[in-house]
């Protein structure tokens, strides 16, 4: 139709003549993958040459060595820190998945009308500064800080003996992160949630479930994929964490993180080590990354 | 009847919901009441209001220029997201290619990769290349980082379009580059706005990637950082800290607002 109308119509020249610029495919991705791959992929490639020592942060010749990779996986220090790190962030990780399921599984189900209003009311605290929130708990836990003052102004502890392992511990570093990544993880149980087919349920009581029967036979299960991005979406950040630990951690909650960074500080820097450390968390994470995804993938559900 | 949950079970969750918003909101609370405490440490009993805290930071210039360096970081790297986010979702949406699984995972891999190993890799990188650090380095990292999320909020909206609108730009003789300007853009405007504000806050609150590429001049993440170890700073940065989580509570919900109104409007 448009074209026998355009057949009539004297072509105007101007309007036809292809501008230069055009949106094709290669146009598109051109300029995205091109910054990726100068400042992303280019980046990580490096990393692996230090980590060889193909470069060197010492000047002069230097040979290509797999030493740094030998010791490190030899060594039991490097090694069971990152062991430390992960049951840190596993147990962080399940934590706030089992706090988030029932808040998600209230705004999903309940049927409440304000689901929206309540969902952004839970996320908003995520979308403000992280380092504010650390800060909070600063001011919380410390020696003198909020709920030690408090004990000691109620008079329920006296001020010599203050609740001194609140701050700088495993424990102070395990519940900030849990409370950053909180408001966050119920978003991604919400979406699953949310996507279920109601006729289901209503299909298995029809068949004379109970809703707990219902719940652990059909809701649970059609849930997974999102608990699983959930889970994830907590465990690879935190894993990789140094800020949160090197304020409210001190030495008991060092986590595999600060040794990379304290590799490549101002101390006694190591940059072949440190390099070492860094690709193998990298590869880490994006083995459970692609493991997951087919995981996910496979179940169909595109949850993120 | 509610097949999914029980009245009294319906009633736990809410009390369930109510506790952990108190427990999500009550270290803010904390923070307001304490900005206002007229003590150099905060701890109880409280001793009195002031606003000599805020008065002190409106006048600290190292903080204001720290804000500045932000916005100007922020700014500048989220434009440069938003435009390889909108050039990437194109092609991802709309166009059909080899590879398209590899390279969409490549766009996205950003939000999975460890910031203390993405941070060192720039660190690594910008040495071995000879650039200095500085405002731009940080721009650019921050533009690899908020790229994913630009592109995972332009995407879904990109969906909701209708090609055959841009089909019908074709057929009145329009380039596809005419046609993304005149059809498709003013459609996708609201996800451009949220996708910048996105990148924008992502870049003003990102510390870890920053804290390896800064050069002399802090942002406000890195200044924060530094303050928090110095106490008697801390009454100062509590009021800095209650107001920018105000400004962004506020960003965040009106933006959310308004792209649903807008989006209302044009679907």
């Amino acid at each position: 139709m448009g074209v026998e109308t355009r057949a009539d119509t004297p072509p105007a020249p101007q309007r036809r003549r292809r501008p230069r610029l055009d949106l094709t495919t290669p146009t598109l991705l051109g300029p995205p993958l091109a910054w990726l791959a100068v400042f992303f992929v280019v980046p990580i490639a490096i990393v692996g040459a230090y980590s060889v020592n193909a470069l060197s942060f010492d000047p002069g010749p230097h040979a290509v060595t797999l030493s740094a990779w030998h010791s490190f996986l030899h060594s039991s220090i490097y090694l069971k820190l990152f062991w430390k790190s992960v049951q840190m962030s596993l147990l962080v990780s399940t934590a706030v998945v089992l706090l988030a399921y029932p808040l998600a599984y209230f705004l999903a189900l309940s049927g409440t009308k304000r689901k929206y209003v309540l969902l952004l009311l839970l996320i908003a605290p995520f979308l403000t500064s992280y380092l504010l929130r650390v800060l909070a708990w600063k001011v919380i836990l410390g020696n003198e800080g909020v709920i030690n003052s408090f004990l000691v102004w109620t008079g329920l502890r006296s001020p010599d003996h203050p609740l001194s392992q609140l701050l700088y511990s495993r424990f102070a570093v395990m519940l900030v992160l849990g409370y950053i990544w909180l408001p966050f993880v119920a978003l991604p149980i919400f979406v699953t949630l949310e996507s279920l087919d109601r006729r289901l349920f209503e299909a298995a009581t029809d068949l004379g479930a109970s809703r707990w029967q219902t719940f652990r036979r059909v809701t649970l299960p059609l849930s997974l994929p999102g608990v699983v991005a959930a889970f994830l979406f907590v465990f690879i950040p935190t894993l990789g964490e140094f800020v949160t630990p090197s304020l409210v951690g001190g030495a008991s909650g060092y986590m595999y993180g600060n040794q990379i960074v304290d590799l490549f500080g101002t101390g006694f820097p190591d940059w072949q080590t440190g390099s070492v450390l860094a690709l193998f968390l990298l590869g880490v994470v994006a083995l459970l990354t692609i493991v997951f995804s087919r995981f996910l993938n496979s179940r169909e559900v595109t949850a993120a | 009847m509610n097949v999914a949950l029980s009245r009294r079970g319906a009633w736990l969750l809410r009390s369930f919901f109510a506790v952990v918003v108190v427990f999500l909101y009550a270290p803010i609370a904390i923070l307001v009441v304490f900005s206002f405490n007229d003590s150099a440490l905060p701890s109880f009993p409280l001793s009195g209001f002031t606003l000599h805290w805020y008065h002190q930071f409106l006048v600290n210039a190292d903080l204001r220029s720290a804000l500045e360096t932000s916005a100007l970081v922020a700014a500048i790297s989220s434009i440069g997201a938003v435009l390889l986010g909108v050039l990437a979702s194109i092609a991802l949406v709309r166009r059909s290619f080899r590879l398209k699984s590899p390279v969409s995972a490549l766009l996205l891999s950003p939000l999975v990769i460890p910031y203390v190993v993405f941070g060192i890799s720039l660190l690594l990188f910008f040495h071995a290349v000879g650039i200095p650090r500085s405002v731009l380095t940080v721009v650019i990292g921050h533009i690899v980082i908020s790229l994913p999320y630009t592109v995972l909020v332009l995407m879904p909206r990109l969906q909701q379009i209708d090609v055959s609108l841009d089909e019908a730009a074709y057929d009145l003789g329009a380039s596809r580059l005419r046609a993304f300007r005149s059809v498709t853009l003013p459609l996708l405007l609201p996800a451009v706005v949220s996708a910048y504000l996105i990148a924008f806050t992502t870049s003003f609150d990102e510390y870890a990637v920053a804290s390896f590429v800064v050069g002399t001049r802090s942002t406000f993440p890195i200044f924060l950082y530094s303050a928090l170890r110095f106490p008697n700073q801390l009454p100062q940065v509590i009021a800095v800290a209650v107001v920018v989580i105000a400004v962004s509570l506020v960003v965040v919900i009106g933006a959310e607002v308004g792209r649903r109104m807008v989006e209302r409007r044009l679907t």
